[in-house]
This record gives C-alpha cells, sequence and structure tokens, in this order.
C-alpha cells in the first residue's frame, strides 16, 4: 500500500500556496514531512484528506483515488489542537471514533486502553479543558488512532511535549508502523525527524525541494561529514591543501570537513597517517537533516521569512 | 460510515451535551412556569377580584328609595356573565347604611369603598353624593353615576305616575341585531371577543416561531464558529462530511428547540384543560363561567407545528452557513444580519397583519405569505382568521420545503468551504465565489 502524491498545485488568491508537489509514502513507514511555516505542509494534508480541492494533481492510494476511500482509512491530528472542551475525555472519544463508524463499546474500551498507555487513564472522565496541553495533545493523538486508520497525517505531532511524552508518543508511531501503518507527520524538530523517519521530503514555498529515504536525501547535498582529530595537531590547517575537501568547523578538539561525493573519504585519513601523528578519531558519517535544510532551504531562499524559520529550526 | 448514521450521531451529541447545560433546565422550567401563569391569568384574576370586593354603603332618606338604588346598584355594578349562568361575579356588596353621614363615616373608617348618600330636596329631584376616596373617573364613580342616573329616572317616572311594574317594559331593551351583509351566510357575526382572541393565537403563535428561530439560529451559528475558533472542527471534518455536520447540528440544537417549545406547548395546553377543575378548585361554583380560548383548533396547533418546523429547519440552515464564514464569536452577529432581517421583516408584516395594522386580506400580504422566508410568520396569522384557503396552505407549504431543499445546499456549499476558513471576514464576493466553485 503506498500512498502516492502527484502535482498537487493550489493557489489562494495571490498566493500559490503549491506548486508541484510530489512524494510517496509506502505503508510500514514513517516519513517526515519538513518545511518552514507557509511552506505548504499543512495545505498538502488537508489536500490530501480531502478538507481541500487542489487546482491540479491527484492523490491515490494504491491507485484508488483518495477521494472514493472510506473516511476511516484517514487519521488526522490537525497543528492546533482541537477538542471539545466542555466535554468528557472518554465521552469525545468515543464520539470521534463512531463517526468513522467503530461500535461505542470498542471505541470505548481501546480509548481506555491508550488513556492507559499514555498514563492519562485517570482523565477519562474529566473534562478536556481541566487537561494540561500536553495532556489534551495527547487525547488528540489517540482520537486521531482510535478507528485504526491506515493512513496517518499528523501536523506536528510533537510540538509541546515533554521529553518523557515525546518518547511515548515514538514508540506508538514505531509500534503502528510495524502493524503496516502509513505515518506521515511535519515537524520543526529535525532530529525528531531523524531519528524516526525512513523517508522525508523538504518543502518550500509550495514545492518539494528533495524528497527520498532519509539516508539518500541527506547525500543529496553532494558531500559526506568526516571528522577528525590527531595527536599534537593544532588548527588542522593540513587538511586545507587536500582535493575535495572543505572544511567546516577547524575545533580543539576534532575538526569537521565536508568531502565530496565521488572522492573516498578515506583520503583524509590517509593523509592524517601520512602526517605521522596518532590519529585520534576519524568518523565518516552524513549530514544531518537540519545541515541539509539549512544549506537547501537557506542557500535557496534568504528572504526574512525563510531566515526566521531555520533559527526556529536550530531553537 | 453512513450518511443517517453520522447525523444521528453528531445531532444526538449537540443535543446531549445541550440538555444537559444548567441554563437549558433553569431556562425552561422558567419558560413553562411563565406560560401556566398566562394561561391560568383568567382564573388568577378573578379570584383575585373575589377576594377584593368593595363595599358600597348606600343611604337614602326612604326605604323604597334605598332598596331601589341598591337593587339598580347590584344590577350595574355586578353584571351577569357573558354565558347566562346563573352565577355571579359579585366585584360589590351593596349596603344599606342610615342617614348621609353614615355613609360618609363608613367610607372615613375604611368599613366602605365608597359610600353613596341620596336626598330628596326641596324641589322633589334626589340628590345623589358620592363619597370616594377614588378618582371621579374611577370605574366605580361612573358605574354609580349610571346607577344614579337610573335611580333619578325612575323616581321622576314615579312622580309622573308611572307604576313600577310599567317601567320595566319602558325599560326593556329595543330588539336589535347585527346581521351578515351576504343573505347567504347565517348565524351571528363573529363577536369581537372571539375574534380578538383569534388574533392574538396568530400573534403568539408567530411570536414563539420568531423566538425559535432567532433565539436557536443564532445559537447554531455560535456553535459553529466556537468548533472553529476550538478548531475541533477539523478533527470532525475529517471523520464526517460537510452535510452531516450541518445536518446533525440542525438537527440536534432544532431537537432541543422543540424539546423546549414542546414543553411550553404542553404546559400551556394542559393548563388550559385544566383550567375549568383548577378554576372551580379555586374559584368555587365560578369556573363554569370560564372557557377555552375559542380559536385554538386542531388544525391551527397542526399548523403551527408545520411551519414552524419547516421554517426552523430553513432558517437554520442558513445560520450555520453563516456562522462558519467567521472564525470569532463577536462577529457572529454581523454574519447573520441577512437572516435577521429577513425574519425581522416576515415578523413585523405577520404581527401587523394578525393585529390588523395591515389589512391582512390584502392581496400583497396574501402573496408575500406564500414566500418561504416570510410564510413560517405571515401563514399562522392568516390560517387563525380564516383568511387562509387550503390551496394557499398547501402551496406555502411545498415552497417552503422546496425553500428548504435550496437553502440546505446553499448552506452545505458555504459551509464546506467557511469551516476551514480562518481570519478576515468574507465578504459578499467570497461567499458567491465560495457558492459557485465550492471549496
Amino acid at each position: 500500500m503506498t500512498l502516492m502524491i502527484d502535482g498537487l498545485r493550489k493557489r489562494f488568491g495571490e498566493v500559490q500556496a503549491l506548486d508541484g508537489v510530489s512524494f510517496e509514502v509506502p505503508s510500514g513507514e514513517v516519513f517526515g514531512f519538513l518545511g518552514a511555516n507557509g511552506a505548504g505542509k499543512t495545505t498538502t494534508m488537508r489536500i490530501v484528506l480531502g478538507l481541500l480541492r487542489a487546482d491540479e494533481g491527484t492523490v491515490t492510494l494504491d491507485g484508488r483515488p483518495a477521494h472514493d476511500l472510506p473516511r476511516r482509512t484517514w487519521g488526522y491530528l490537525p497543528e492546533e489542537r482541537g477538542l471539545y472542551l466542555r466535554m468528557p475525555v472518554i465521552d469525545q472519544l468515543v464520539y470521534f471514533a463512531t463517526l468513522y463508524g467503530v461500535p461505542r463499546a470498542k471505541a470505548r474500551a481501546d480509548a481506555l486502553g491508550w488513556l492507559a498507555r499514555f498514563r492519562i487513564a485517570e482523565y477519562a472522565d474529566r473534562r478536556a479543558e481541566t487537561l494540561s496541553k500536553g495532556n489534551q495533545q495527547k487525547v488528540q493523538f489517540i482520537a486521531t488512532i482510535l478507528h485504526d486508520p491506515d493512513v496517518l497525517l499528523m501536523d506536528e505531532p510533537f510540538s509541546g511535549l515533554d521529553p518523557v511524552n515525546v518518547a511515548l508518543l515514538k514508540s506508538a508511531f514505531l509500534e503502528l508502523r510495524d502493524r503496516g501503518k502509513a505515518l506521515l507527520f511535519s515537524t520543526h524538530q529535525l532530529e525528531q525527524a531523524e531519528e524516526l523517519c525512513d523517508s522525508v521530503a523538504i518543502v518550500d514555498r509550495g514545492r518539494i525541494v528533495t524528497s527520498g529515504p532519509t539516508r539518500d536525501v541527506k547525500r543529496s547535498t553532494g558531500h559526506q561529514v568526516v571528522r577528525v582529530a590527531v595527536a599534537g595537531d593544532g588548527d588542522g590547517s593540513w587538511l586545507r591543501g587536500l582535493p575535495h575537501v572543505t572544511v567546516t568547523r577547524p575545533g580543539r578538539d576534532y575538526t569537521e570537513v565536508l568531502v565530496d561525493t565521488g572522492a573516498n573519504p578515506q583520503i583524509v585519513l590517509q593523509a592524517a597517517l601520512a602526517r605521522g601523528g596518532d590519529v585520534l578519531r576519524f568518523e565518516v558519517g552524513d549530514p544531518s537533516l537540519e545541515e541539509v535544510f539549512v544549506e537547501r532551504v537557506g542557500a535557496v531562499d534568504t528572504t526574512e521569512r525563510t531566515l526566521a524559520s531555520v533559527e526556529e529550526v536550530r531553537a | 460510515m453512513s450518511t443517517l448514521t453520522n447525523v444521528t450521531t453528531i445531532a444526538r451529541r449537540e443535543y446531549g451535551v445541550r440538555v444537559r447545560t444548567r441554563s437549558f433546565v433553569f431556562g425552561t422550567a422558567l419558560l413553562v412556569l411563565g406560560v401556566v401563569a398566562i394561561a391560568l391569568l383568567p382564573v388568577i384574576i378573578r379570584a383575585l377580584d373575589q377576594l377584593d370586593q368593595t363595599r358600597i354603603a348606600v343611604s337614602a332618606d326612604s326605604p323604597e328609595v334605598s332598596a331601589t338604588a341598591s337593587a339598580t346598584l347590584d344590577q350595574l355594578l355586578n353584571p351577569p356573565p357573558p354565558n347566562g349562568s346563573a352565577d355571579r361575579q359579585a366585584g360589590y356588596e351593596i349596603t344599606v347604611v342610615g342617614g348621609a353621614d353614615a355613609a360618609r363615616r363608613a367610607v372615613l373608617d375604611g368599613d366602605a369603598g365608597a359610600g353613596l348618600a341620596i336626598t330628596r330636596s326641596d324641589s322633589g329631584e334626589l340628590d345623589f353624593v358620592l363619597y370616594s376616596n377614588d378618582s371621579s373617573t374611577g370605574r366605580t364613580a361612573i358605574l354609580v353615576g349610571q346607577a344614579a342616573n337610573a335611580v333619578a329616572i325612575a323616581d321622576r317616572l314615579e312622580r309622573a305616575g308611572v307604576a313600577p311594574a310599567d317601567q320595566a317594559t319602558l325599560f326593556a331593551p329595543a330588539r336589535f341585531q347585527v346581521a351578515w351583509p351576504d343573505p347567504a351566510k347565517e348565524g351571528p357575526t363573529q363577536d369581537t371577543l372571539t375574534e380578538a382572541g383569534q388574533d392574538l393565537l396568530g400573534f403568539g403563535m408567530t411570536i414563539l416561531i420568531f423566538m425559535i428561530i432567532v433565539m436557536y439560529g443564532n445559537w447554531i451559528a455560535m456553535s459553529v464558529v466556537e468548533e472553529k475558533s476550538s478548531r475541533v472542527m477539523e478533527v470532525v471534518l475529517n471523520a464526517a462530511t460537510p452535510f452531516q455536520l450541518l445536518a446533525g447540528k440542525v438537527l440536534g440544537v432544532g431537537g432541543v428547540a422543540f424539546t423546549q417549545y414542546g414543553a411550553v406547548v404542553v404546559a400551556g395546553l394542559a393548563s388550559l384543560a385544566l383550567l375549568d377543575p383548577i378554576g372551580s378548585v379555586i374559584l368555587g361554583q365560578d369556573a363554569a363561567a370560564l372557557s377555552l380560548p375559542s380559536g385554538l383548533t386542531p388544525g391551527l396547533l397542526v399548523a403551527f407545528g408545520v411551519y414552524g418546523v419547516l421554517g426552523f429547519l430553513m432558517y437554520a440552515s442558513l445560520y450555520a452557513a453563516a456562522g462558519s464564514l467567521v472564525s470569532r464569536i463577536e462577529d457572529v452577529s454581523a454574519a447573520v444580519m441577512p437572516m435577521t432581517f429577513l425574519s425581522l421583516g416576515g415578523y413585523f408584516v405577520g404581527i401587523y397583519a394578525a393585529t390588523g395594522l395591515l389589512d391582512i386580506g390584502s392581496g400583497w400580504i396574501t402573496v408575500l405569505a406564500m414566500i418561504p422566508f416570510f410564510s413560517p410568520f405571515m401563514m399562522l396569522g392568516r390560517i387563525a382568521v380564516g383568511g387562509a384557503v387550503p390551496w394557499e396552505i398547501a402551496l406555502s407549504v411545498v415552497l417552503l420545503v422546496l425553500g428548504i431543499g435550496v437553502a440546505v445546499w446553499v448552506a452545505a456549499r458555504i459551509y464546506a468551504a467557511g469551516v476551514l476558513l480562518y481570519g478576515q471576514r468574507p465578504g459578499v464576493r467570497t461567499v458567491w465565489r465560495l457558492l459557485r466553485e465550492g471549496m
């Protein structure tokens, strides 16, 4: 089962919100949808869910148009949390699930199970407004998955959660993934995405800048990151002479350099060994998603909006 | 999930959440109490009347005069009930006291509400003095004045040689009747009291329908905005279609409206039906004088139900659509303005026609009363006074049902697009675009 998003375009008056968005989310995968505010993430999700109509482009699940599928196929966690504040938690969970066709008794039992798992069982009969923001968010997540949807779309699911709850939510993500669900979520927190996502797409101003398996996206920058430290070596200035190598962070503990793809990172090790000192550290890796993001989005566009979002990403 | 199941689920939530609020429970209780009080008003007023018996002390020079005077006063001040029942309502008690000063003193001491002193002057004429702390143009004074006239005339006739027995024929009322100009019609023309009662019925029902539509329409618009501003809308929209949401909301809140008004109507009818038994308990045998409002036929009640429900459905869908266009509670009243104007227009024309300020039989009112936006407010008035022929009623109902279809279609389209519209309040052009293109 694969969710296929192909060539979505959407214009709101003057603003071209989506300008040809295409990507794929296979089932059994966690997919990260990365982008600044206003990049088009929410619009894309709303179109996938059929809440908005695209000007152009198609959304299909295994070749079937998304709007032909029953509503229970989809689970949606909107960015702005929405609960009936004066309704008891368990009542609204059952209500949402019954709208998707889940029998009341099953909805109730499942909801209580999830509440216990998220350590908020004692709030079941409280009104939603009495819960903290973080707990409301967990309730909202349960509402998203209670009808056992095949595809989950979640807008910023981790925002506002403390580390304990982030861990709870992550384990739920992975469990759902292992049960063969397709999970797509948007986030600003790129470390989160890096840790969880099998694939990612970076979107900027309605365009997909890059997408694919996380490792491929990281390598799409055209270089690998090498960290090297040699005993008795002060500033690593010897690295500057090497071909295909750019020093990015000269540091006391180690020096970080970028090696162009195509060149073998081992040339750095060979050069270090050739200098005769003890090599204390040699590490080859891919750039982080944060670096990719800054490079691709930050470089493409230097307006205030994008810079602000990069700040936000770093914060 | 099937549309019907979802609409039911949504309607049930809307209903359940609302009828459990304290404001609903207390509001309904107050309304029921109010309507029972109004229905029992005739009994209450007459019970109070009975408690409030005015005593009139009469004195005269001769026992004959005082006897005639007290009999005349009794006749005029305590008229027999309209339906000719033997029981008389005794609002005034007439007592004969000795001497003009005794009558004055009785009032001064508070033993009597008024004192009438009759003396024969030297010229032979009777002089009447009414001692009273109340206004000289008050009801008592005027009635006593009339009685005084009658007593004086009877006295003059007697002095002129007409025996009291002959006076009865002399004062017998003229044979007078009001007849239909159309000889085909039989029976008496409608008496004003019945007519006023029927006007009042149409009037009252129109007010009820107007209140239901405006109050609960606004309630629906508010609850749409609330769902939008709490963003719960997006969650629900993923599970249910905008149409299901709209329909569920209208039916759920409609159910609340009709629970409340059902309680009021049942309480009102029950107290009207129980008026006789209740009346006889409170008033004793006087109760027979009370009767149900004459124009309250089952047909009128059915019409009230039909126009109330249909009118509500049409207006409520539009109220929901209007609510979907704004994101803040404070913008609701501006968004529902068109509905407010339409319903107010229909309501005022309907009320003016029902109360006779406008001629309810005129052509333009007949036409206006057919239009779906206005018929819920105008047809009841026309039906109540018997001014609407069956085909007019049928046509207006058919048009109203069609109107609901159009309103729901328009509302569903606006709603589908509006509920995800945040920020600036959209203008007429945006609404038109939404209608044409959808989301």
